[in-house]
């Protein structure tokens, strides 16, 4: 779970959605803090499906599956494992 | 402090968050820039000819085109209509109370040119202009990187155009939108819209507005009435055509020119049909230090969509110029 909140934490500092001494927790909203919008979350998405190999339904693209690093490991969770 | 350019692209050290690196001489975005293989490319083109060459029944429209009359909206539309000759399309130019007269006249004969049908979409003139104003004296309404993606006007602009397009294909259970963004400006050539999605993207731009202080935001958010509750009876898909043709401006320029687009000789080098473009600029320049237009031109330059020194000339932009002053004073807003 913790290599996944890396990764996003490391796509969005290399992006420069996030500064390097941030300290966004696992629980912290993406979009109330400002670190993402809608044009983002999609290169996010695009970078996730790339990274781990897999295809996020758009079903899933809800704030519940994607709005925290916490609900993204946990959907990633759910795609890798089948 | 020195300001070192990249060698690759043209984002500097000065740009808040952008750094090169002394060894390589590159910015991390260079640095870490994957080209798109040919092999996607042409997969996305096999997804955009099978979608534009069935598209679902039953909506008024196969297409709500995003056209503003500048040069790469009127040549998407060309061009779809040339390559999908059987696409019934709504054409969209939204009127901000900025946008030139010859790109409204650009806009209709490129209209009747693909046979389209022309729609101008006109709001509140006096709340947009208020609005326009709110986004000018705001900081922070947009999450981090929009600063680096488009000005508050822009963003603002934009967003609302994408809340009102996306209205209009539901309401008309149109199957398509077509927006004609550079591949600078996007990376996702298609995206389809799901409830959660909608009702999300809804907020967060209710929310831009809301900390811009934006009272009446209604106006220009999707009619909730109008998003589906249950599933989807049918579907609507966002396509950005330029991110699967090849995108090459000045060959748009001249072939737009050549079947009747006329340049409306605006000074503004990012813009051939707003004027409040240069203001929206220089503004953001003034609170964040960003060119609005830089992420954009270095995406394209990097991309080998774009060259180097055409970018370059790009970030100039005339601070005197007469046109800044009179949408400064259109806004209400005091010289600085």
């Amino acid at each position: 779970m913790s290599e996944i909140h890396e990764d996003i934490r490391h796509f969005l500092k290399t992006e420069g959605f996030l500064n390097e001494i941030s300290s966004l927790q696992e629980n912290d909203s993406l979009t109330e803090t400002g670190v993402i919008d809608s044009i983002i979350l999609l290169q996010l998405v695009d970078f996730l499906e790339e990274k781990y190999h897999i295809e996020i339904p758009v079903e899933m693209l809800t704030p519940e599956n994607f709005d925290t690093l916490a609900g993204i490991s946990k959907s990633i969770m759910k795609l890798t494992q089948g | 402090m020195d300001t070192t350019i990249c060698k690759n692209c043209i984002l500097d050290s000065q740009i808040p968050g952008i750094t090169i690196n002394p060894k390589t001489g590159l910015c991390q975005h260079c640095e870490h820039y994957t080209p798109l293989s040919e092999e996607k490319k042409g997969g996305y083109l096999i997804k955009m000819d099978a979608l534009f060459n069935s598209p679902p029944a039953g909506g008024k429209y196969d297409v709500v085109f995003a056209l503003s009359g500048g040069v790469d909206s009127s040549y998407a539309l060309y061009r779809l209509k040339k390559e999908y000759p059987r696409l019934n399309i709504l054409a969209v130019q939204f009127d901000n109370s900025f946008i030139s007269e010859t790109s409204i006249e650009n806009a209709q004969k490129f209209c009747a040119l693909t046979k389209s049908t022309y729609m101008r979409l006109s709001l509140d003139q006096e709340r947009l202009r208020d609005t326009f104003n709110k986004a000018a004296l705001s900081t922070d309404a947009y999450p981090g990187f929009a600063k680096y993606r488009a000005s508050d006007i822009c963003n603002t602009c934009i967003s609302i155009i994408k809340q009102k397009t996306i209205e209009l294909a539901l309401s008309t259970k149109s199957p398509f939108i077509v927006f004609a963004f550079s591949p600078g400006q996007t990376d996702a050539p298609f995206i389809q819209l799901t409830r959660p999605f909608l009702v999300w993207m809804r907020k967060l731009f209710d929310g831009n507005l809301k900390a811009m202080g934006v009272a009446e935001r209604e106006e220009y958010l999707i009619d909730t009435r109008l998003i589906p509750t249950g599933s989807f009876d049918h579907q609507v898909t966002i396509i950005h055509p330029f991110l699967v043709w090849n995108y090459d401006k000045p060959a748009f320029k001249k072939e737009c020119i050549n079947v009747g687009w006329t340049d409306p000789g605006l000074k503004d080098h990012n813009s051939s049909n707003c004027l409040l473009n240069a203001f929206a600029i220089k503004n953001h320049l003034e609170k964040y230090q960003i060119h609005a237009y830089a992420y954009d031109l270095a995406a394209l330059v990097r991309q080998g969509n774009m060259k180097r020194d055409d970018a370059l000339k790009k970030l100039i932009l005339n601070m005197s110029d007469a046109s800044i002053e009179e949408v400064q004073r259109e806004l209400n807003l005091k010289n600085k």
